[in-house]
């Protein structure tokens, strides 16, 4: 398995991920122990021309993990049909004890390497570079996880053995005591409540602070709330009204041709909206304290408060018009 | 009169933390009205270039406070200098830095480049500007075929290219004999007679002694001795 292009594509881009995140990493270190923008030393002025090409090459590292999540689980629903008993991208994780982990440590990775690149993002633009400290904290704590979940992927793929008989989707929805089956067992009507409360709340945060320029931290939170809602309603209920199956829950299976691919166009609003909401978050707090961000953050904020307000209000027409159309009766 | 660039207590070394390490320019305090023309003369190694470049924003001071139209650069990282510099500063340098393979006009045209003005009208401006410093005629010969004094003016009508309040030049007429020096402080005149800011480095008597300059600030092993 290692040879198949898309996992030797992972493996090298977490590889040169690594190769770039550890001297960054060193380099970390450095500029927490020495950055003060008020002298003009030549060690100063140095930390402050390395912090532009690491910050840039940083950017390209993040982006490249973003990405390779979706890789990760583009590769694993393609995997599937090597494996005996997988239906979907759920049985190729399931086919060794570390797919799964891969997984959910790249979507750490993925909210942390977007709070990164907001924070750079915003942190440029003011004169002083209050965030710079912040950023390369948090670059401290992005690298161990990057580490990992290059280390743990690399172990899946080298675990990927053609003749193991893994299990489908369907046992992971049903019948075990995992959280997935709970939450597949979870009746529709709750499900479906929680999910227009928590995205509908999202929404109305969202323009309460368009409106009145309040609240930035409110809607940061509740955009943390509704992923995880999102994703038990989606296994709860929007799965069913897709597959047109009452007992059919893998949100795996929507990215499958046969669904149109529906999950990429349900999962891009999600996990883009929640990134947004969730940097925004991390954010704010260092923000406040920087004056110097204030006339940035007013113009930045505005902006990232309305693309995830617009994200959300899609998702929630999406799985309305989802629900609407499908041929299954639920309630 | 206001000061347009004020120094405190400003000292720079070189090969910082390096057993040559030294102060080229060692606690000047210093304030630079607008308007005028102001000679930074001395010794070679006195500090003269070095402290051109902190009034011009290419450096940052080791120690000290750099003060420009009241708000404070000193600390300001390159990004940042870099546009503070595009809008205030023209500089016309000893050696004019001409880029060889470009054409006068291209070479004059090329700071405005990154504030992104439309073509034609930038293309307008350098060539208004060659034109009022008798080089219109050269706008499409390469640099390289100039002479010195035609290098020069090309070097003055690209400083000029932003219509910056500050020029700064150094050693203007270290490479020039004395008539094209006379021409130059011809020119200096005229931008004096614009409202701008001018800061020449020389240590050519001609210069010292030319009615155009209000001020001589003497340097010495990086300090102000008069």
């Amino acid at each position: 398995m290692l040879f198949h292009p898309a996992v030797m594509a992972l493996l090298l881009a977490d590889a040169l991920s690594l190769v770039l995140l550890l001297p960054a990493g060193v380099f970390a270190v450095r500029l927490l122990r020495h950055w003060d923008l008020k002298s003009g030393s030549a060690r100063q002025i140095n930390l402050e021309r390395q912090t532009y090409l690491i910050a840039t090459v940083l950017g390209f590292v993040f982006l490249v993990q973003i990405l390779s999540l979706l890789l990760l689980v583009f590769t694993a629903d393609r995997l599937a049909v090597q494996f005996v008993g997988a239906m979907c991208a759920v049985g190729t994780f399931n086919v060794n004890p570390f797919g799964f982990p891969a997984l959910f440590l790249k979507l750490a990775l993925f909210f942390l390497a977007a709070t990164w690149l907001f924070m750079d993002h915003v942190d440029n633009r003011a004169p002083d570079y209050p965030l710079t400290r912040v950023k390369y904290a948090l670059l401290l704590v992005v690298l161990p996880v990057a580490t990992l979940a290059a280390l743990v992927q690399l172990r899946y793929f080298l675990d990927l053995r053609a003749d193991v008989i893994t299990s489908c989707c369907g046992s992971l929805f049903t019948g075990s005591k995992t959280v997935t089956a709970e939450l597949a067992q979870m009746p529709p009507l709750p499900a479906m409540i929680g999910f227009y409360v928590a995205a509908g709340a999202v929404v109305l945060a969202g323009l309460h602070y368009l409106w009145h320029r309040r609240g930035a931290l409110v809607f940061s939170g509740l955009s943390a709330v509704a992923f995880p809602v999102a994703i038990a309603a989606v296994i709860a209920f929007l799965s069913l009204y897709i597959y047109e199956h009452p007992h059919h829950h893998c949100p795996f299976c929507l990215l499958k041709a046969e669904y149109g691919y529906v999950g990429y166009l349900v999962y891009l609003p999600l996990f883009v909206g929640s990134a947004l909401g969730m940097a925004l978050g991390v954010t704010l707090p260092f923000a406040a304290r920087a004056a110097t961000l204030r006339p940035v953050m007013e113009r930045v904020m505005p902006r990232v408060v309305a693309t995830a307000t617009g994200l959300f209000f899609l998702l929630i027409m999406l799985v309305a018009w989802f629900s609407w159309r499908s041929n299954l009766v639920l309630l | 009169m206001d000061a347009f660039i004020e120094l405190r207590g400003v000292r720079k070394a070189w090969n910082e933390g390096l057993p040559n390490q030294f102060w080229a320019v060692d606690g000047i305090d210093l304030d630079l009205a607008r308007g005028c023309v102001t000679l930074l003369t001395g010794p070679s190694g006195s500090g003269k270039t070095t402290l051109l470049t902190l009034l011009g924003a290419l450096s940052r001071p080791t120690e000290g406070r750099v003060r420009l139209a009241g708000e404070d650069v000193s600390s300001l990282p390159e990004r940042f200098l870099t546009e503070r510099r595009r809008h205030n500063f023209g500089f016309v340098f000893q050696q004019f830095n001409l880029i060889r393979g470009l054409s006068v006009l291209e070479n004059v045209m090329l700071p405005a480049y990154p504030l992104a003005p439309p073509h034609g009208e930038l293309r307008a401006r350098a060539l208004q500007l060659l034109r009022e410093l008798g080089l219109e005629h050269r706008s499409e010969a390469r640099v390289e075929w100039l002479s010195g004094g035609e290098a020069q003016r090309a070097a003055i009508a690209r400083a000029l290219i932003n219509d910056p309040p500050v020029i700064i030049a150094d050693e203007p007429t270290a490479n020039l004999d004395t008539h094209l020096s006379m021409a130059f402080l011809a020119i200096v005149e005229r931008l004096k007679a614009q409202g701008r800011t001018v800061i020449l480095s020389s240590h050519d008597a001609l210069v010292s002694e030319a009615p155009v300059v209000d001020r001589i600030v003497s340097l010495r092993d990086g300090k102000v001795v008069g």
